[in-house]
C-alpha cells in the first residue's frame, strides 16, 4: 500500500438500505449541485439502482480493478454507452415546431438502449417470491484506493484530514487508468475536457460543516456521514460495535469507507402458499455476492433487534437506525447553509 | 481547465478545484415549497439565487421535534423538488401568449401580445353568454396550480357565472366508502402518526413512490417494532420494505377485509365498546326489509332519523341517542333477533351486525382464500395481530376508490377497523386526503375590502349562526352543523362534472353499456341517472343542461386530455367540436396545451408567492416565495384572470352586453366584471393579497397572531395551532396539540361526539332502497365487471415515481432517471406467452381504445396484470394516444344516489367519479 494511500482521518458514511426508497433525490441533489458544467451531461456520480440488477455502468461488477491478494486487478473504463444518458429530448420539434403527425417526445437521434438506472424496479426472483432493493452508490473513498495507486500523473490523492479521494483536475490527462482501476465504476470521463471526473466528496460543503448533499438532501434519511474513529459516533457504532454496515464487494480489497445495512425483505411463500416465516425470500448467496459472509451474521442482528422492538424492548441498534434527531445522521456536518456569508 | 486550480501533488491534504467552491456559492437565499397540486407535499426548502437566476434548491430542514420519542420530520423533499429549478429554464415551458396556427393540435403557434390574447378569450367568453348563456363557459379543475391560480379562477368563474368541475371526480380522488360510512371522506392524521402504528398496511398505495418525503416514517415505525404489511397483486416497490407481501388477486381485497371481520369476530377478538359506540352495528334492523327500524315505523309522528338498539338490561327497543355515541344506562345488545311492536304489528328486527355476521358466512378463510388469493391462515394470523394492536391503513390517499368496487372494499376495510378499535387513537386508522383549511383564503373570496374588520363580522356572524342552531336542536355538534351547512348551501364554486360528462362529453354510449356494470344494476343506467335528476337529489347541482353546451374551455395549470378516465380520444371527438374556444394557463406545454387555441404563459415555483396546501398530513402552512422575476412575458395566474376580467368589461362594455342570469337564477353583469373581480382596485397585488389571507387566517387563531406576510418570510412556515372553521377542519373531530402528532376523530372516540351521517354513527348499512336492490347495503365482495370487454389482462396504476401528475414528466433530468418514455410492467411469464421481450413496444387495446408503450419485464408483476403507472403526457406515447384512450371511465351508478340522509353533494365530497382499475385489455407486439 502507498504511503499516498493511507489517511489518518476518514471520513465513512452508512447507508441504510432497510430506509432507501430508490427515490433518486440523492442522485438529483448531487448532479444538480455539481453535474452541470460541459461534458458533465451524461455524469451521475451519485446513483441508485435496483438490485439484484446490472448496476450503473452497466455490469460494472464485471468490468475488474480492485485488487487480488494485494496484485492490482486489470480492469476496464467504462465507455459512454455503458452508462447511458446525457438524453437530450426533441421538445421543440414537439411542442412548438409544427407536429401534425403527433411524434413523441423522445430522445433525440438514436434511441438509448440503456440509462443511469435502465432496470429500475425489474428485480428477481418468482412471483409471488419476487424481489428487489435499492443501491444507492457514489465514490467510496477507498483507504486502499486503486485509483490513486494507479494515476500516472499523481493527479490523484487521498486527503489526510478526512480519506477524501481528490482529483486536481489541472493536473489530470485523461489516461483513465484510475476509471480502470476503480472496481466500483464511479469515474467519468468528460469528453469535452478529456479529464476524468468523480464525487468529490463535497469538499466545499464539508469545510463549512455541511453534510454532503446527497446525504442531507436524503428524504429517506439513510445516509449517515461521520468519522470512522469516532466511537461515540454514529458509523463506529454501526460499522464496528453492531457490525450491521458492511462494504459492498470486501473482495475487491480496496476497503471502502462507504459501508451499507444490509436488505431484510418479506416473509416468503411456500410452494403451498403458506408464509414461510424463517424463510428468506433474498437468497443469502445474493447478499454475500454483495456484501460478503459477513452478512449473514449482520442479517441475523437486525432481526434479532427489531425483533426485541416488537416485544416493547429497548434497543441501541433500532434507537440508531430510527434517528430520532436528523442531524444525529451526521453529528459533524450539522451547520445549515444559510448560515454562511459568502466575502 | 481554468487557472485558478489548487495544486495538489505537493501537499498533504489537497482541495478541490476553486470552480467547485464557486459553484456552491449564492448570492440570496428565499424560501420555497412546491405549491401545485403535490399533496401532502409540504416540503420546506431553500432557493439559492446567484447573478439574478435561480441555481438550485434544497430542503431547508428547519422542522423542530414535535413529540418526544417521535422521529422529526427532516429534511422532506424529493427528487422532483430537488431538481425543480431545471423546470423554470426548461425546453417546454411557455414564455409567451400563444396563438394556434393551422388545425387544433398540430402544434404550431404565433406569439401574440397580452392585449391581443385577452381580446380573443373575452370576445370569445362574450359570444358563448350571448348565445348560450354562461354555464357554457367551462373551466376543469386543474389540480397543479397554487393559491393564486385557485382564488384567480375562483373569483373569475364565480363572477362570470361559469362553471369549475369538481376536482375530486376529475382526479378520482374521492373515497365513496369512507363517505358513505364516516360522512366525510376526508379524515387524516400526520405523518409522524404513522410512527405510533404497530401494525402498518400498505393497502391500495405505493408509499415508497409517492410518499417520499414521509416514508421515513414507515421504516422508522418497523425499526421501533411496527409490522410492515403490503397488500397487493404485484410485488411492488413499496413491498421491498415490508414484512409481509400478500399478493392478492387484483380486485377481491373486500374478500380479504371481510373473511379478517369474521375471524375477529368468531374468536371473539372484537372490540365491543368500540364497535356498538361508534358504529350502527347494534342499531336494529327489519329483517324483512333490511331497513332499519325507524321511530316512524313506531309512532305516527316519529322521526324517520330516529333509530334503536335494543337494550339487553330493559329487554326492549330503546331509542338510539343522536347527540351522543354513548349509550348511558343502555346496554345496547349486537346480536338479534327480536320482536318489536310498530304501528303495523309486531315485525321481526335484528341488529346490523347480526345482518352483517350472517352475511359473513360467506368468507370463511378457506373459501375467502378461493377468492382471494391468500392463504387461509395468513389471513387468520394477520386478523388475530390487528385485532390486538394499533393498526394503519396505508398512510395516505386510499386508492381504492380507483375501482368500480372501491366502495365495497373501503366498507370492509372500515368494518375490520371499527370491530377491532382502530380509529381514533394514535398510530391507527385510515384516510383518503384533507384540505381546506387556509381560513384566510376562504375569507378572501367574500371580502372587498382590506382590514380585520370585515373578517371579524364574517366571524362574529358566522358564530352566532352556529350558536342558534346548536341551541334550537342539542343533539347537534359544530362538526354537523358545519358539514351540514355545507351541504345545504347552493353550489357556488364546483359542481360535479358527471352531469356536463354524460351530456356534452361522449360518456353517454360508455355508461349506458350494462357490459361494463356490474349484473347487480337491474335497470338500465339511463333510468337511474334520470331517476337521481327527477328526484331532485342533485338539485342545483346538475348543470350544465341540455340547453346548454359547452363553448369555452378554460383550464389553468391542469391537463384535462391527459386525466380525464375516458380518454382523450373521447373528449377530443364529442367535446372539442363543441368548443369555440379552448384557453390552457399554464407553465409549460401539456397534453391539453397542444390541443387548445389559445395558451397563456405562467410563472413557476420561485417566481411568484404561494402556500403550500394546507393539509393535517403536514400540518405545517409553507410559504414559496418570489425569488425571481418570471421569465418572458409570463404572469402569476391572479394577474391573468385579472387581465381577462379587465378585457371582459371593456368589451362587454363596447358591446354592450346586458347582465344576464345562469340557470340557477343568479344575476352576473359582465360591464361591472373587473370592478367585482378586484373589489374595486382593492385585489391587484400578489403581495396584499397573501398578507391579507394570513391575517385573516391569524384571526380565526390556527397561525400565530401577529402572522403577516412579512413574518412567515421570515420564518417560512407555521404550524396549526388549530385547523379552523371549514367544514373539512371542523370535520377531522381533533384539536392539534402542539405537542403530539395528529390524529383525527378523537373527539367522536374520546368525548363520543356523533358524525355527521343518517344514523350519527359510523354507518355499514346503508338503506338507500337503490342499495339494498343491489345488495350493497352491507359490506360485500363483488367481482371487477368487464370493463372494456373481454380481454386477458387486467390494469392497474398508481402514481408514478418521476412526476406529480404530469408536471415533471418532461423533465430531462427525471426522464433520465427511468427509460426516458413510457413503460408498461408485465409478469415475465406473460411476456414469455405473448413472445414480448423487455423494452419492445406493444399495443394495449380493448372495445374503448387502445395505445402503443414499451414494456419493462419484471417477475414482481402479478401474472394477469398490466401496471400502468400514470403521469405519463399523451405526448410521450406514439399517436399521442395515452392509458386513458382504453379506460372507458365508469362510474358506478349506485353514486348517484340520493335524498338520503349524508347522500347530499358538497363540493370534493359525494359524487360518483370514474374508475379505471381492473380494466380488461389485451396486449400484442406492435
Amino acid at each position: 500500500m502507498s504511503a499516498s494511500t493511507t489517511g489518518t482521518r476518514q471520513i465513512a458514511m452508512v447507508l441504510d438500505l432497510n430506509k432507501c426508497i430508490g427515490c433518486q433525490t440523492c442522485a438529483v441533489a448531487c448532479k444538480s449541485l455539481w453535474c452541470k458544467d460541459e461534458g458533465t451531461d451524461y455524469q451521475w456520480w451519485c446513483t441508485v439502482n435496483t438490485m439484484p440488477g446490472r448496476g450503473t455502468p452497466k455490469d460494472y461488477e464485471e468490468m475488474g480493478g480492485g485488487y487480488k491478494d494485494s496484485i492490482p486487478v486489470r480492469g476496464i473504463a467504462p465507455s459512454r454507452e455503458d452508462f447511458g444518458g446525457g438524453w437530450k429530448f426533441n421538445h421543440s420539434e414537439v411542442f412548438f415546431d409544427g407536429n401534425p403527425e403527433h411524434k413523441p417526445l423522445r430522445v433525440a437521434g438514436e434511441q438509448p438502449q440503456w440509462g443511469p438506472n435502465w432496470d429500475e424496479d425489474q428485480g428477481a426472483g418468482e412471483y409471488p417470491n419476487s424481489y428487489f432493493y435499492y443501491m444507492p452508490r457514489l465514490c467510496n473513498f477507498c483507504t486502499h484506493a486503486a485509483c490513486v495507486d494507479a494515476c500516472p500523473r499523481g493527479a490523484m490523492a487521498k486527503r489526510s484530514s478526512d480519506g477524501i479521494v481528490v482529483r486536481d483536475e489541472d493536473r489530470c490527462r485523461g489516461y483513465q487508468f484510475c476509471a480502470e482501476a476503480c472496481p466500483y465504476k464511479k469515474i467519468y470521463f468528460n469528453y469535452e475536457l478529456k479529464i476524468s471526473q468523480h464525487c468529490i466528496g463535497c469538499i466545499p460543503r464539508l469545510e463549512q460543516g455541511v453534510a454532503p448533499a446527497c446525504a442531507r438532501q436524503c428524504p429517506g434519511r439513510l445516509v449517515f456521514v461521520g468519522y470512522l474513529d469516532d466511537e461515540d459516533g454514529p458509523i463506529h457504532k454501526l460499522v464496528n460495535e453492531w457490525k450491521v454496515a458492511l462494504p459492498l464487494h470486501p473482495e475487491y480489497e480496496t476497503l471502502p469507507n462507504v459501508y451499507y445495512i444490509p436488505p431484510l425483505a418479506p416473509a416468503p411463500f411456500n410452494e403451498d402458499g403458506s408464509v414461510n416465516e424463517a424463510g428468506s425470500r433474498i437468497p443469502p448467496e445474493h447478499l454475500e455476492s454483495q456484501f460478503g459472509p459477513g452478512v449473514h451474521d449482520a442479517i441475523d442482528t437486525l432481526k434479532t433487534e427489531v425483533e426485541k422492538a416488537r416485544s416493547g424492548e429497548a434497543s441501541g441498534l433500532m434507537d440508531l437506525l430510527i434517528a430520532y434527531n436528523w442531524q444525529d445522521l451526521f453529528p459533524d456536518f450539522t451547520r445549515d447553509p444559510i448560515d454562511i456569508t459568502w466575502d | 481547465m481554468a487557472a485558478d486550480v489548487t495544486k495538489t501533488e505537493t501537499t498533504s491534504n489537497p482541495g478541490v478545484s476553486k470552480r467547485y467552491h464557486d459553484m456552491w456559492k449564492w448570492d440570496e437565499v428565499y424560501w420555497a415549497s412546491h405549491c401545485i397540486d403535490c399533496y401532502p407535499g409540504n416540503c420546506p426548502l431553500r432557493v439559492y439565487v446567484k447573478d439574478g437566476q435561480v441555481v438550485r434548491e434544497e430542503p431547508a430542514g428547519a422542522f423542530k421535534t414535535v413529540q418526544e420519542g417521535v422521529p422529526d420530520m427532516n429534511p422532506m423533499g424529493c427528487q422532483k423538488g430537488a431538481g425543480w429549478t431545471r423546470l423554470l429554464s426548461a425546453d417546454e415551458r411557455v414564455l409567451h401568449p400563444l396563438r394556434r396556427v393551422g388545425e387544433r393540435g398540430d402544434g404550431k403557434w404565433e406569439e401574440i401580445s397580452w392585449d391581443e390574447a385577452t381580446t380573443e378569450v373575452a370576445d370569445s367568453i362574450l359570444d358563448a353568454i350571448e348565445e348560450v348563456g354562461p354555464e357554457s363557459i367551462v373551466a376543469p379543475s386543474g389540480c397543479n396550480i397554487g393559491p393564486l391560480a385557485l382564488v384567480g379562477r375562483g373569483k373569475f368563474m364565480g363572477n362570470l357565472g361559469g362553471i369549475t368541475l369538481d376536482l375530486n371526480a376529475e382526479m378520482n380522488d374521492f373515497s365513496a366508502g369512507l363517505y358513505m360510512t364516516w360522512g366525510t371522506f376526508d379524515p387524516v392524521s400526520s405523518i409522524d402518526d404513522w410512527f405510533h402504528s404497530e401494525i402498518f398496511l400498505i393497502w391500495f398505495g405505493n408509499p415508497v413512490y409517492n410518499r417520499i418525503p414521509h416514508y421515513h416514517f414507515i421504516s422508522e415505525a418497523r425499526y421501533h417494532g411496527c409490522e410492515v404489511i403490503n397488500i397487493a397483486p404485484d410485488v411492488g416497490p413499496s413491498a421491498s420494505h415490508a414484512d409481509y407481501h400478500m399478493p392478492v388477486r387484483p380486485g377481491s381485497d373486500a374478500a380479504f377485509a371481510l373473511s379478517m371481520c369474521k375471524v375477529v369476530i368468531d374468536e371473539g377478538l372484537i372490540d365491543e365498546k368500540f364497535a356498538t359506540e361508534q358504529t350502527d352495528l347494534a342499531l336494529l334492523v327489519n329483517t324483512k326489509t333490511n331497513k332499519y327500524l325507524r321511530e316512524s315505523d313506531v309512532t305516527e309522528e316519529g322521526s324517520s332519523r330516529q333509530f334503536y338498539a335494543w337494550d339487553a338490561r330493559s329487554g326492549q327497543a330503546v331509542l338510539a341517542p343522536r347527540g351522543t355515541l354513548f349509550w348511558g344506562d343502555v346496554e345496547p345488545a349486537l346480536e338479534g333477533p327480536f320482536t318489536v311492536d310498530t304501528k303495523d304489528g309486531p315485525v321481526e328486527v335484528t341488529t346490523v351486525f347480526s345482518l352483517m355476521r350472517e352475511r359473513l358466512e360467506d368468507y370463511e378463510p378457506e373459501k375467502a382464500a378461493e377468492i382471494c388469493g391468500i392463504d387461509a391462515d395468513a389471513i387468520r394470523s394477520l386478523a388475530r395481530k390487528i385485532a390486538t394492536k394499533r393498526t394503519n391503513i396505508l398512510g395516505s390517499l386510499n386508492n381504492a376508490s380507483k375501482h368500480y368496487h372501491g366502495d365495497l372494499i373501503e366498507r370492509s376495510q372500515i368494518l375490520l377497523l371499527a370491530l377491532t378499535g382502530n380509529w381514533g387513537k394514535h398510530g391507527t386508522g385510515m384516510r383518503s386526503w384533507g384540505s381546506g383549511f387556509l381560513d384566510g383564503m376562504l375569507a378572501f373570496f367574500l371580502k372587498s375590502k382590506r382590514g380585520p374588520e370585515l373578517t371579524g363580522n364574517m366571524l362574529d356572524m358566522a358564530e352566532a349562526m352556529m350558536q342558534m342552531t346548536l341551541q334550537n336542536d342539542p343533539t347537534l355538534t359544530r362538526k354537523i352543523v358545519s358539514v351540514e351547512q355545507s351541504r345545504n348551501s347552493e353550489p357556488m364554486g364546483f359542481v360535479p362534472p358527471v352531469f356536463f360528462w354524460y351530456r356534452f362529453a361522449g360518456y353517454k354510449e360508455a355508461w349506458d353499456n350494462a357490459d361494463w356494470h356490474d349484473p347487480s344494476m337491474k335497470r338500465p343506467f339511463e333510468e337511474y341517472f334520470n331517476e337521481a335528476v327527477e328526484k331532485g337529489w342533485w338539485r342545483g347541482a346538475d348543470v350544465p343542461h341540455e340547453d346548454s353546451p359547452p363553448r369555452v374551455l378554460i383550464e389553468c395549470g391542469g391537463n384535462v386530455l391527459r386525466r380525464t378516465r375516458g380518454g382523450s380520444k373521447r373528449l377530443l371527438e364529442h367535446l372539442w367540436p363543441q368548443l369555440k374556444k379552448i384557453v390552457t394557463i399554464d407553465v409549460r406545454m401539456s397534453a391539453t396545451a397542444l390541443h387548445s387555441d389559445i395558451v397563456l404563459p405562467a410563472a413557476q415555483q420561485y417566481e411568484k408567492l404561494g402556500f403550500g396546501i394546507p393539509s393535517s398530513h403536514v400540518m405545517n402552512l409553507t410559504f414559496c416565495d418570489k425569488a425571481v422575476d418570471p421569465p418572458g412575458e409570463a404572469l402569476q395566474e391572479w394577474e391573468i384572470f385579472r387581465r381577462i376580467a379587465e378585457k371582459v368589461e371593456e368589451r362587454a362594455k363596447e358591446r354592450g352586453v346586458e347582465p344576464y342570469k345562469d340557470s340557477r337564477n343568479r344575476t352576473y353583469d359582465p360591464k361591472t366584471l373587473h370592478e367585482t373581480f378586484t373589489s374595486s382596485g382593492e385585489w391587484l397585488d400578489q403581495e396584499v393579497i397573501f398578507d391579507e389571507m394570513l391575517r385573516d387566517t391569524a384571526m380565526v387563531g390556527t397561525i400565530p397572531e401577529n402572522a403577516s406576510l412579512e413574518d412567515l418570510r421570515e420564518k417560512g412556515f407555521y404550524r396549526w395551532q388549530g385547523l379552523g372553521l371549514s367544514a373539512r377542519a371542523v370535520a377531522q373531530a381533533t384539536d392539534p396539540q402542539p405537542d403530539e402528532t395528529f390524529v383525527p376523530f378523537r373527539k367522536h372516540v374520546e368525548e363520543g361526539e356523533p358524525y355527521p351521517t343518517l344514523c350519527r354513527r359510523s354507518q355499514f348499512l346503508i338503506d338507500h332502497d337503490w342499495f339494498i336492490e343491489a345488495d350493497e347495503h352491507l359490506p360485500i365482495h363483488k367481482e371487477p365487471p368487464g370493463i372494456g370487454g373481454d380481454y386477458p389482462f387486467q390494469v392497474s396504476s398508481g402514481h408514478n415515481r418521476w412526476s406529480i401528475h404530469s408536471l415533471n414528466t418532461a423533465n430531462d433530468l427525471m426522464l433520465e432517471t427511468h427509460r426516458g418514455e413510457p413503460h408498461v410492467v408485465v409478469n415475465d411469464h406473460d411476456a414469455e406467452k405473448l413472445g414480448i421481450e423487455d423494452h419492445d413496444l406493444v399495443r394495449v387495446f380493448n372495445d374503448a381504445g387502445e395505445f402503443k408503450v414499451r414494456v419493462k419485464i419484471s417477475s414482481g408483476a402479478c401474472p394477469g396484470q398490466v401496471v400502468m403507472y400514470n403521469g405519463f403526457d399523451n405526448y410521450q406515447f406514439p399517436d399521442w394516444a395515452g392509458p386513458n384512450d382504453a379506460e372507458p371511465g365508469m362510474i358506478k351508478w349506485l353514486h348517484l344516489a340520493g335524498g338520503y340522509g349524508h347522500f347530499k353533494y358538497w363540493a370534493t365530497e359525494w359524487q360518483p367519479c370514474p374508475v379505471m382499475r381492473n380494466t380488461r385489455v389485451g396486449i400484442e407486439k406492435a
